[in-house]
């Protein structure tokens, strides 16, 4: 099995929320009852003039041991084999809110005595080559969504051009 | 949602929106106008309606990629506010209350008001206003002068302008939005007071893209912006002392010889005095005015100057939204040539702009707008008032307009027909608001029933761009040439053709209109032979190859196109026109420096107009997505000043000017320095714009000086009450 998972660059994350809405675009998520899929939350450390803000951009993180599918009464949250997402059955859910109380990223959302719903890693996306909402409309690329494996080597990769740039640009020139 | 362990796949492929036969979603190319950066957009379209938007990958602008305004579309398109119906008044003027008319009901009844007033008080007297989007803008300028009118003006009288007018004055060339910044070769960014991650996304991303490959980044601003945040060095000046800024980092170079003597030498005008002016700013000098340490001024203007090349990346607006922004901005691009960097490669490179986008492409847009000579029509409104503008941007000046209304000199204004116009982009809107409502006729053409709109005696609904053909050449060259991804909601229609209609009404006799909206496209864009049926053929747009590239070192042939040929560090435009001819610094009409006495009542910088990343002015408040994101009005305030005034974070504040006063939410943070308060623009029930006073403009551009003034906050009585 693939385990897909979302990841961000949180030096290139602007808090500026798109894929908060790209989500909603996505799953229809207009009513008033339901919050987003994706929460963008910033922070602030310090004092004048020494001060960082930073932004993180969450949803669900389809968790290789995802407590949700282990606390479910109803046996309505399941992993999909191809991609490993974590994904509800609505028909099974009876809204308890037990998967609520152990998820430790808030993913779960309820609408009024509905059942459970939450990121499903836009894995018919994923199965048809494209990347899930969030990740594509995301303009500084700051979010991302691979196979576990891949990446951490693609921020290894990244991270490295970045030390060789600096590198080859400080060398003197070739000559002519 | 179907069962993940029983799917059905075409009920999946469905739910996720997945383009094809078995879900009968087609994806339509167009454009994202909801600001002006048009970002190229996959409209996902079944049975006729929009059900969801994503960037077009591989587009060069955007690559897939949207902001959370563009992601918004669907809702920005069905929004229940859209206008249905041309609407004629039927209550009093503001109050509300219209009836629906055919749309031959309302062109004929404006052509004939119009007429009329053209008739009784001469063409003069019928201004013609263009807010966004930009693409109907030649066109009714076109249709104003045919007219008769000089009276053609636009939102640009706030914005972008005003830096066209700086970079005009030093080199000849309007410099662009971004002064001509090659981000993508540049070695050294010097941003100055722009964000691009929250105005313009896909080039954020590209100067991240530029930090990859080890380029230094400077940032200049009060706020603590995503690029400030990266920046190798972030000066954090107080709003409003950018010009003492800029002076002080051109007196290190010189005095330190990091100059570029050759380019100096050759092509400057008024270098000497310049020189002299400069050494008036020393850093010590400069901390005590822009607050910025003076080891970082001294860094800044050694890492600039020294790094080759380097590129100054300008802002459409931040410098100039200040009582002395030209000369502030003047001051900022004089650094280009000073080191340099100017029309060089990985500097600032002026692209000549056409069609609101610099392709350089050889175009004659100029002609196709300037059917009647200046000599031949009345002063513009404005021109008067603002002479230097008045000399370089062929437009009226609308900031002059509402005095202009309300006191019938230099002539009256009976009549203005208006695109998209806003009464509160103006400084002291009520006061636009009362002229609008003394006008003998007000038509406004809008998306949505605005607050404005309310004013109007005729409302026409236009249509967003999803909804119709669209024109859009990017700096890259990409152009395309948009078909109709939806349906027109209700009976609206694009700008052009309702100028295009009117256009058949008041100038008959106009044949190059009466051919539509494409050929008038082909022949504007004759000279690089573009062809609309070419591009209609290239539904995602395509490269227009095959044309010239802009070169560089253009003054190498022919000077530079200035009064002396040379880039004018002492402008002979603004000596002539009795303007000081050197960039000098002024202090904000109302600042702790100018106005001390002021200060002590209003002791902190108000400043307004910084881009939050899900508004742009006052186009997106009501798309539901976008407002839930900051769901109410605020003014941030950094915890030293919050702290010294008992407030808390998000307690309810009145935000008080010499003007007036508003009841926000206090934003405590770190992203406004000590001494600042940054508020909002334009936003619902607390319109920061009511706090500045009418005239509280530059005299050079006429814009008003929204980003630097003062202010006092404290805590509301009302910390119970609704948001306004």
């Amino acid at each position: 099995m693939t385990q897909y998972a979302f990841s961000l660059d949180v030096s290139r994350c602007t808090g500026c929320r798109a894929c908060v809405v790209a989500c909603q675009d996505q799953n229809d998520l207009e009513g008033d009852d339901l919050a987003a899929f994706r929460h963008v939350t910033t922070i602030e450390r310090g004092t004048f003039p020494d001060v960082r803000i930073a932004h993180v951009s969450l949803a669900c993180q389809h968790c290789g041991d995802a407590p949700c599918i282990a606390v479910c009464p109803t046996r309505a949250i399941v992993r999909r084999g191809a991609e490993g997402a974590v994904l509800v059955d609505e028909n099974l859910c009876i809204g308890c809110h037990s998967c609520a109380l152990v998820c430790p990223f808030g993913a779960p959302q309820f609408s009024a005595d509905g059942p459970m719903v939450k990121c499903d890693l836009c894995w018919v996306r994923l199965e048809e080559g494209l990347k899930p909402a969030c990740v594509q409309v995301c303009a500084t690329h700051a979010l991302d969504c691979r196979p576990t494996e891949s990446l951490g080597a693609k921020k290894a990769e990244a991270a490295s051009l970045r030390i060789l740039e600096t590198l080859v640009r400080t060398l003197p020139p070739e000559p002519a | 949602m179907t069962s993940p362990t029983r799917p059905d796949a075409r009920a999946a492929l469905a739910a996720a929106k997945i383009p094809g036969p078995d879900t009968g979603i087609v994806i339509r190319k167009t454009l994202c106008s909801i600001c002006e950066y048009k970002c190229l957009v996959d409209a996902h379209v079944k049975d006729g309606r929009l059900i969801k938007v994503e960037g077009s990958r591989g587009s060069p602008i955007n690559d897939g990629t949207l902001c959370s305004k563009g992601a918004a579309s669907r809702q920005w398109v069905y929004n229940p506010d859209r206008l249905q119906t041309p609407l004629l008044r039927t209550g009093e003027r503001g109050e509300g209350r219209f009836r629906p008319i055919s749309w031959d009901e309302a062109l004929d009844r404006i052509a004939e008001r119009l007429a009329g007033f053209k008739a009784e008080s001469g063409p003069e007297s019928v201004v013609f206003f263009a807010g966004y989007p930009k693409v109907m803008r030649p066109f009714l300028k076109r249709l104003t002068h045919g007219f008769g009118s000089p009276n053609y003006c636009t939102e640009s009288s706030t914005c972008f302008v005003g830096a066209n007018m700086g970079g005009y004055l030093n080199y000849g060339y309007m410099l662009g939005q971004q002064g001509g910044a090659e981000i993508d070769t540049t070695r050294c960014i010097l941003n100055w007071s722009t964000n691009h991650f929250y105005s313009q996304a896909p080039l954020g991303n590209r100067t991240f893209d530029a930090l990859d490959r080890g380029t230094k980044l400077i940032d200049v601003g009060p706020m603590l912006s995503p690029p400030a945040e990266r920046a190798d060095i972030h000066l954090r000046l107080r709003p409003g002392t950018c010009g003492a800024l800029a002076l002080s980092m051109a007196h290190v170079i010189i005095e330190e010889n990091l100059h570029d003597r050759a380019f100096v030498e050759n092509w400057t005008h008024g270098f000497d005095d310049y020189r002299e002016y400069a050494s008036k700013f020393p850093p010590a000098v400069a901390e005590q005015i822009t607050g910025v340490p003076k080891e970082k001024i001294v860094a800044a203007a050694r890492l600039y100057a020294t790094t080759k090349p380097a590129a100054i990346v300008t802002s459409a607006c931040t410098t100039i939204h200040h009582t002395n922004g030209v000369q502030n901005h003047r001051a900022i691009t004089a650094l280009i040539g000073l080191t340099g960097n100017f029309d060089r490669p990985g500097g600032n490179h002026p692209v000549p702009t056409s069609y609101y986008r610099p392709s350089g492409l050889a175009h004659r847009e100029h002609a196709f707008e300037q059917v009647k000579p200046w000599s031949e029509m009345a002063p513009r409104v404005g021109q008067d008032r603002f002479p230097v503008w008045s000399r370089i941007i062929p437009q009226a000046q609308a900031m002059a307009l509402p005095e202009q209304i309300l006191t019938g000199k230099p002539y009256p204004i009976r009549s203005v027909l208006a695109f998209g116009l806003n009464h509160r982009m103006w400084p002291a809107p009520e006061v636009t608001k009362q002229a609008l409502l003394a006008l003998d006729f007000f038509v406004d053409v809008e998306l949505f029933m605005t607050e404005t709109a309310k004013f109007a005696d005729i409302v026409l609904p236009a249509c967003s761009t999803l909804e119709r053909n669209e024109f859009s050449i990017s700096p890259s060259r990409h152009a395309i040439w948009t078909e109709q991804a939806v349906p027109p909601v209700g009976q609206s229609r694009p700008d052009i053709d309702i100028i295009l209609d009117l256009a058949k009404r008041l100038v008959p006799e106009d044949e190059l209109l009466a051919q539509g909206h494409a050929a008038c496209l082909e022949w504007i864009f004759q000279p690089a032979g573009l062809s609309i049926a070419e591009l209609a053929a290239h539904p995602g747009g395509m490269v227009l190859e095959g044309r010239p590239a802009t070169p560089y070192e253009k003054y190498k042939k022919n000077g530079f196109p200035t009064p002396t040929k040379k880039m004018e560090f002492s402008s002979t435009i603004l000596a002539e026109l009795g303007f000081d001819a050197l960039p000098v610094y002024r202090e904000p009409l109302q600042s702790p420096v100018a106005t001390p006495e002021l200060a002590k009542e209003y002791p902190l910088v108000f400043t307004t107009g910084t881009r939050l990343p899900m508004f742009i002015h006052a186009r997106t408040f009501r798309v539901p997505w976008l407002r839930k994101l900051h769901p109410e009005p605020t003014a941030d305030i950094n915890p030293v000043d919050a702290g010294a005034r008992g407030i808390t974070h998000m307690q309810w504040v009145e935000v008080s000017t010499p003007r007036g006063a508003l009841r926000v939410r206090a934003n405590v943070t770190e992203y406004v320095p000590p001494g600042v308060v940054n508020m909002i623009h334009g936003y619902p029930g607390a319109d920061a714009n009511e706090l500045i006073d009418p005239d509280y403009l530059d005299p050079v551009s006429g814009h008003p000086g929204y980003k630097s003034l003062l202010c006092e906050v404290w805590p509301h009585p009302d910390q119970e009450g609704a948001a306004p």
